[in-house]
């Protein structure tokens, strides 16, 4: 199903618009339930024993699981469709911001959002130049207008077809819950957002913690120009800067939290490397670093590597599959955290399941599943993947 | 999109030589699979709008995204269990 975003900057959608982006949600919903379990039970039917039978044993890897499914028709006819979903999730879109650019951009003057735009940032090439998610002009797309972030925001409401809240905001909103739960005692004072895009995962941050500042951060500046908007009008108090993760403009020592969502496989290892340095860095000593990703390669059996890998070969997210073979504890102790004080987890979607689920899995301290089928696969029951560090 | 950079290991004869992802060995396929969803998609469009008309004419409401799923399930019945 589609959904339809609850704040100020919302689309005034003609009834074609409607229809077009109900449909997209519609095919989507096929494409990564329907056609993905047919192609599963393709590789199990055919693919894997084919390779078995050429190489003496079952595929291994992400990207033998890749290699072994090529040219199969069941996956060729999910992935040719699921690009083409892809690209119709942001045509579905274009017609209606652009409509609304002048109601859009006075809206976000008359919101009067806290945005600190740097227009000397050098904005880094897998922010500005790769169209990341098939994403046309990407997230730099109409400058510091409100253009790209309105195409974001809408884009996303149809890309996740309800299964990410009605302000997007699922994810941070089942985090934040989860960690107010499993750390009562935690009770952050400054907050810090790395790679916020619109703010939607923020938000919850302030809502769960209201008494704390927080700043919220972005290569692109469009984004956060929509994102300060989205934010006033939802009467929440939060600044967005223009600045890069791994480059923080901030003095050593001075967060108590920082935080990330879906962020950390945008960026290239190097990149990567030096926004976990960067966070360990501005920390205080008993903060808390905390992201929220995609679950590694490690973790799960080759096909489900695969299918989650499938971006980065087809969905113009080149880091992602680098990102996933690498090993999130490993590469908070390169940043400086104690490897005891790391941690990861999986917390049911809020929207879905209901804080009572959440609460449960503190409550069992059953959090560790990190492997189960639903989790990082936008599609029924989904489950979300974080991890983090200490700093003591 | 030729620029993008790729994960190290990726196979050869992945995408065309404007960097667009190939699945099929006629190229021509990838882009009818587009038509055909493009086609499903419009006509969607005037499905709600025949759907409208007939609202406004007295009969009952009909939930659209019920209706939807009946008619993506039947539209692309074929390709299922490839």
């Amino acid at each position: 199903m589609s959904v339809e975003l609850q704040h100020g900057m919302k689309p005034d959608l003609t009834a074609d618009e409607a229809a077009r982006g109900r449909f997209v949600s519609g095919i989507r919903g096929l494409i990564l339930n329907d056609l993905a379990a047919d192609m599963k039970a393709a590789y199990d039917r055919r693919a894997a024993p084919a390779w078995e039978r050429a190489h003496g044993r079952p595929p291994a890897t992400s990207a033998e699981a890749h290699k072994a499914l090529r040219g199969d028709p069941a996956f060729n006819i999910y992935s040719a469709m699921r690009v083409q979903a892809q690209k119709m999730v942001w045509a579905s879109v274009a017609d209606s911001v652009e409509r609304e650019a002048g109601r859009l951009g006075a809206a976000a003057q008359a919101a009067a959002g806290k945005a600190v735009l740097n227009p000397e940032l050098d904005v880094p090439k897998n922010v500005g130049a790769i169209e990341v998610h098939l994403m046309p002009g990407s997230y730099t797309r109409g400058g510091d207008s409100v253009e790209a972030g309105a195409v974001y925001d809408r884009g996303l409401a149809v890309f996740s077809m309800g299964l990410m809240g009605a302000n997007l905001d699922d994810i941070g909103l089942s985090m934040a819950r989860y960690i107010a739960l499993r750390y009562p005692d935690f009770a952050p004072t400054r907050i810090l957002d790395t790679g916020t895009t619109i703010g939607h995962n923020t938000l919850p941050w302030k809502q769960t913690y209201p008494d704390a500042e927080v700043i919220a951060i972005d290569a692109a500046p469009g984004g956060l120009v929509y994102g300060a908007a989205r934010a006033a009008m939802q009467g929440q108090d939060v600044q967005f800067v223009q600045m890069c993760a791994d480059k923080l403009d901030y003095p050593d020592a001075s967060f108590d939290l920082v935080w990330s969502s879906m962020f950390l496989h945008e960026l290239s290892k190097k990149q990567r490397a030096a926004a976990l340095a960067e966070a360990y860095r501005v920390l205080r000593p008993g903060g808390l670093m905390l992201h929220m990703e995609l679950p590694p390669n490690a973790e799960m059996s080759a096909f489900d590597g695969f299918y989650l890998d499938w971006d980065s070969w087809y969905n113009e997210e080149p880091y992602y599959k680098g990102y996933r073979d690498e090993i999130p504890q490993e590469n908070c102790v390169k940043a400086g955290f104690a490897a005891a004080d790391c941690f990861q987890f999986v917390v049911p979607s809020v929207g879905i399941y209901g804080e009572d689920a959440i609460a449960a899995m503190v409550a069992s301290d059953a959090a560790e599943a990190v492997g189960q089928a639903t989790t990082g696969r936008l599609a029924e029951g989904v489950m979300w993947f974080g991890f983090g560090a200490w700093k003591k | 999109m030729s620029d993008t950079p790729r994960p190290d290991d990726t196979p050869p004869g992945l995408y065309d030589d404007a960097g667009n992802a190939r699945f099929f060995a006629d190229p021509a396929m990838d882009r009818f699979v587009a038509v055909v969803m493009n086609m499903a998609q419009e006509m969607w469009v005037q499905e709600e709008r025949l759907l409208a008309l007939e609202e406004a004419r007295g009969a009952a409401p009909v939930d659209r995204e019920a209706r939807l799923k009946d008619f993506i399930t039947r539209m692309f019945a074929p390709i299922r269990n490839a």
